[in-house]
């Protein structure tokens, strides 16, 4: 794709869309908004695969990345949108909290969500808290420490065990992905 | 003047730097140690693949077939739009290409040997060249113009066919033949709500009023309570008159319904309740 062959595109969306819609959606919580950050994401995928970098991560690593960087622009967008305009716009479309496979997931993504689900599960209750906060919410720390309550030190290291415990677990999926 | 930050400390910022959430101070104070620190480079990438994993823990949705082919559609004419600048330059290319190519330099050749008449063919025919060039380098670029404007023109027609589409799927929840309705009240406060539940197609509206606002990086959730588990449907904020709206799709048996209810949680929302209950409504049988 970084030599500029739109049938890379084609390729790419095929083999990512399920996962990065699936992650904008549960970040924008809005259908419609959905599907214009993950065109937004692709496109600026194909804009800038040149300067894809696999030191910093796989491919995988990276489309996520530039997802929920966007979907977290797009919340932004929306509230200071709301706050300005202060009217009463309807919130979007939330997701359902549900981690049950759906029909778009085909047997291996289901098999690493599973085993994603896991690995959260085994965190303490705090850590992974912290973790969904900071991930899906796009809080930072210091935001995490007073939405929760709790000094922005125990904050941090519960973010830095989380992300170990996760390394550890997940050594093997991580070999295995793109 | 605050001292350079250690390598430990530095390798402490990885976790949150790969989850996305490093404050910008330290976010500058670790890009300057990676110029210099392969340990901490690798370890960021491990952390950064790591980090993508929690992806796969988002609730599985899928993009409707249709809107899913639209898209794909849409990003490979852009993209192939986007080669078309490259045509721009196409008289530079075609000269540059006249230099070396044998077959472009013949009729030049020729012309040394063929006196004034073949000078005169000779230039003719080269800036004959240049102007076919930049006519079609043009050309090329109002194709690519073109092309990316009806590809924003079908992007914005899908958008607003899915718009017409929701609206419909929103009347038809709120007013099908199978509709429940359970209300919702709070307690000293208050705010109410009215939940619309349309079981055959699994759609979920939801409607409150007067809600408080919610403190700052928190958000409301609404849960839907049966015997064995409350299940959320999503989080949100209300605008500033306290109203708000929610619409989710979930497929749940018509008996197992028990209550509806919202709670005040972390921004984000969490996996089982844990705030006070500001809204709840039992159904008829639960």
């Amino acid at each position: 794709m970084a030599a500029g062959d739109e049938s890379a595109l084609g390729e790419l969306y095929d083999r990512w869309h399920p996962l990065l819609y699936s992650l904008v959606l549960s970040i924008v919580r809005d259908a419609r908004d959905a599907e214009e950050v993950l065109e937004d994401a692709l496109w600026q995928a194909w804009r800038q695969a040149a300067s894809f970098n696999p030191s910093r991560g796989g491919v995988g690593s990276w489309l996520t990345s530039i997802a929920r960087s966007r979907a977290l622009d797009r919340v932004r967008a929306r509230r200071r949108a709301r706050d300005e305009v202060s009217l009463d716009e309807p919130e979007g479309a939330p997701t359902l909290a549900s981690a049950q496979p759906g029909p778009a997931d085909d047997t291996e993504a289901a098999d690493v969500r599973v085993r994603v689900q896991d690995a959260l599960a085994l965190l303490p209750r705090e850590q992974r808290d912290t973790m969904q906060m900071a991930y899906f919410g796009g809080l930072s720390q210091s935001e995490i420490a007073t939405a929760t309550g709790q000094p922005l030190g125990t904050v941090k290291t519960r973010m830095r065990l989380a992300m170990q415990k996760l390394r550890d677990t997940l050594a093997v999926l991580r070999e295995e992905a793109p | 003047m605050t001292a350079p930050m250690t390598h430990d400390e530095i390798r402490d910022l990885l976790a949150a730097e790969a989850a996305g959430v490093l404050d910008p101070a330290e976010r500058a104070a670790l890009t300057a140690h990676l110029e210099g620190c392969a340990e901490c480079v690798d370890e960021l990438r491990v952390l950064n693949d790591t980090a993508s994993l929690l992806a796969y823990s988002a609730p599985v949705a899928e993009l409707g077939t249709d809107a899913s082919a639209r898209m794909r559609a849409r990003l490979v004419a852009r993209a192939a739009a986007d080669r078309a600048p490259v045509a721009a330059a196409f008289p530079a290319l075609l000269v540059n290409a006249m230099a070396t190519e044998p077959e472009s330099v013949i009729p030049i050749t020729r012309a040394r040997r063929g006196g004034w008449g073949g000078w005169l063919a000779a230039a003719a025919s080269l800036l004959l060249l240049l102007g076919i060039g930049t006519y079609a380098g043009r050309l090329r670029a109002r194709v690519a113009e073109l092309e990316s404007a009806t590809a924003a023109l079908r992007s914005e027609r899908g958008r607003l066919q899915g718009r017409v589409a929701e609206n419909e799927r929103t009347m038809a929840s709120l007013s099908g033949p199978d509709v429940r309705v359970v209300t919702l009240a709070g307690g000293r406060t208050a705010p109410n709500g009215r939940m619309f539940w349309d079981p055959p197609t699994g759609r979920w509206t939801f409607f409150a009023h007067n809600l408080p606002a919610v403190r700052p990086g928190r958000e409301y959730q609404l849960w839907l309570v049966t015997a064995d588990h409350k299940i959320s449907a999503g989080t949100f904020r209300p605008g500033p008159r306290g109203d708000a709206m929610v619409q989710a799709e979930y497929k749940l048996d018509p008996a197992a319904l028990q209550a509806i209810a919202v709670t005040e949680e972390p921004a984000g929302g969490l996996p089982e309740p844990s705030g006070d209950i500001v809204l709840v409504g039992a159904t008829a049988g639960g």
